[in-house]
């Protein structure tokens, strides 16, 4: 028996004028999988976070389907609410707000009269960023994103996707700005969300990271899927081969 | 060995209020030894209490604008058209409040859109569109107008008046309506996810957008507050001079960006105070009412008022260390 896709999207576009930055893209993304998402700058990479994301929105033409039922006016709101989180390359940090703010932004804990209940906002990020082992003395709940270092901020960032019930994680360079140990704890904290029966997307420059977590590999190549295939049927050094062969095509290009 | 200061540990978000609220004190202070027979006798402040409450409403409203990263500077352009409208149409239905004071809100919500759309919607730069909106709306009232002062003597009696601008003890009314506007906008400002979404707007939208925030629908509501709080303002005024006249929006526009300011809200957006406006608006309204008062020629006033913007910001710093930008 088939498993059915989290996640499909089918023939996906998207153009910027003239540009494409992602051609007829056919993907399916299933539960308790990481998807290594690789590829050279500009290959697309971050445009498909943003349209699964619905932060973007797919050309005309392209469906989303969330566990078979195709989807109508997509968009962030509809994304989250359905159970894809993502933390974004740029952080999508508000750095004058405090990391409470940030982390139940768009989805504030609030009486029925739309007033924001503090305390439980609180003590929930508190007990969240433990959990993470985000455990510095200095930053509060209540401190704002713009005092954090890069890698704290990325703790935010992370911290914001795992605290609701979500389906689905799409992480665009999460390790970019981390030393080698957050990397590692970044690395084995994506191995959990595996494990606790989330999809995982993860898109990475670092091809040792995005080998050492996958499951699938898709890499892309000027906006099209040019590689979709299984774990095992790569080495590492087959990976990183590849990603080579496909950085110097683009170079002559 | 080394004495060490121990440091004052403000919370952040109280360090705009102290900073507004030191330099108002200071003012005050000074205010009160030049002219203690003045500033010691209620009087005074029951005179500044008649022109604050307006500054506050106007403030109080801009505020939301201003953190969400656009400015709306046809305000008192707005205060005009639509107190035309509730002179025009008091004067037309025989004096009658409730079909009046609705139609002067409905032109305020209906001018605040039109900021939106061309801001929000068509990506016009707020600066520059409500400068000009504020010419082209002073120039319709006045198409409208034809220069007539509108005189409403009949309402000095009514319940309306006394309810809207009497005076309770020697506080006047409008105070006390500035005040409860003053707590309800400051608890949507800082505990409602509306303020949470108003300051994401001048913060950083994007963010707001990728966490599901509908930026363009809060930044919309930000600008018809302009217009809603304007048309209070332009109701309060008629009522308070019994008089309608096309130049009753001049002279707000520079205090109340001022108040906002002074406040210790930056320009920047993003971050902001509800409590710190009052406590600007306060200023202001002392520097207009007390320069005079305390014996000062009335050319005193603009000075006072650039002087404390001035000084403002380098309080703001000493508290805050931000709003140097």
């Amino acid at each position: 028996m088939s498993r059915e896709a989290l996640v499909s999207l089918v023939n996906i576009s998207k153009t910027y004028g003239r540009v494409y930055a992602l051609e007829d893209i056919n993907l399916e993304f299933f539960a308790g999988e990481i998807v290594s998402l690789v590829g050279d700058n500009g290959a697309g990479k971050s445009t498909l976070t943003k349209i699964i994301s619905g932060t973007e929105k797919p050309d005309d033409g392209g469906e989303i389907s969330l566990q078979g039922e195709k989807v109508s006016k997509w968009s962030s709101a509809k994304a989250r609410s359905w159970g894809i989180e993502t933390v974004f390359q740029n952080r999508a940090l508000s750095e004058q707000q405090t990391i409470y703010d940030n982390v139940f932004l768009g989805r504030e804990i609030t009486n029925r009269f739309g007033f924001v209940n503090r305390k439980q906002e609180i003590e929930e990020t508190e007990a969240l960023m433990r959990k993470i082992g985000y455990t510095s003395k200095v930053w509060t709940p209540l401190s704002s994103v713009d005092k954090l270092s890069g890698g704290e901020r990325q703790g935010v960032a992370i911290a914001r996707a795992i605290l609701f019930d979500s389906r689905m994680v799409v992480l665009d360079e999460p390790t970019s700005a981390m030393a080698l140990s957050e990397t590692a704890e970044v690395l084995e904290f994506i191995k959990g969300l595996k494990e606790s029966g989330k999809s995982v997307v993860f898109i990475s420059h670092n091809p040792w990271d995005a080998y050492a977590v996958a499951d699938r590999f898709v890499i892309l190549e000027r906006g099209k899927i040019a590689i979709d295939c299984p774990k095992g049927d790569l080495t590492v050094d087959d990976f990183i081969a590849l990603l080579h062969r496909f950085a110097k095509k683009d170079a002559k290009k | 060995m080394k004495a060490t200061t121990p440091k004052i540990l403000l919370p952040e978000r109280y360090r705009a209020v102290v900073g507004a609220s030191f330099f108002f004190c200071i003012m005050l202070l000074l205010f009160t030894l030049r002219s203690p027979g003045v500033f010691l006798d209620i009087g005074i402040y029951s005179a500044i209490f008649l022109s604050l409450p307006l500054f506050m409403i106007l403030g109080l409203s801009l505020v939301f604008c201003v953190v969400a990263g656009e400015i709306d500077l046809s305000f008192p352009s707005i205060v005009t058209l639509t107190g035309f409208t509730f002179a025009w149409t008091l004067e037309n239905t025989g004096n009658n409040f409730l079909i009046a004071a609705p139609c002067s809100l409905l032109v305020g919500v209906l001018c605040g859109l039109l900021n939106a759309f061309l801001v929000v919607k068509l990506g016009l730069s707020s600066l520059i569109t409500t400068l000009g909106m504020n010419f082209a709306l002073v120039g319709l009232t006045q198409i409208l107008n034809q220069g007539q002062i509108r005189t409403f003597e009949e309402l000095n009696d009514t319940i309306i008046r006394t309810v809207l601008v009497g005076s309770t003890g020697p506080v006047p009314n409008q105070m006390l309506w500035a005040l409860v506007l003053a707590v309800i906008l400051g608890l949507v400002f800082h505990r409602h996810k509306f303020g949470l979404h108003v300051r994401i707007c001048g913060d950083n939208p994007e963010a707001g957008r990728a966490m599901g925030v509908n930026i363009e629908a809060t930044k919309t509501i930000c600008f018809v507050f302009v217009g809603v709080a304007s048309s209070i303002v332009a109701i309060q005024g008629v009522y308070l001079n019994s008089t309608y006249f096309s130049t009753v929006g001049d002279g707000f526009l520079l205090p109340v960006l001022a108040a906002i300011f002074i406040g210790g809200t930056p320009v920047t957006g993003g971050r902001g105070t509800i409590g710190g406006m009052v406590i600007g608006a306060a200023t202001v309204a002392f520097i207009q009412t007390g320069v005079v008062a305390s014996g000062l020629d009335g050319f005193w006033t603009s000075f006072g008022f650039g002087l404390a913007v001035v000084l403002s910001l380098f309080g703001h710093r000493k508290f805050s260390g931000r709003l140097t930008r």
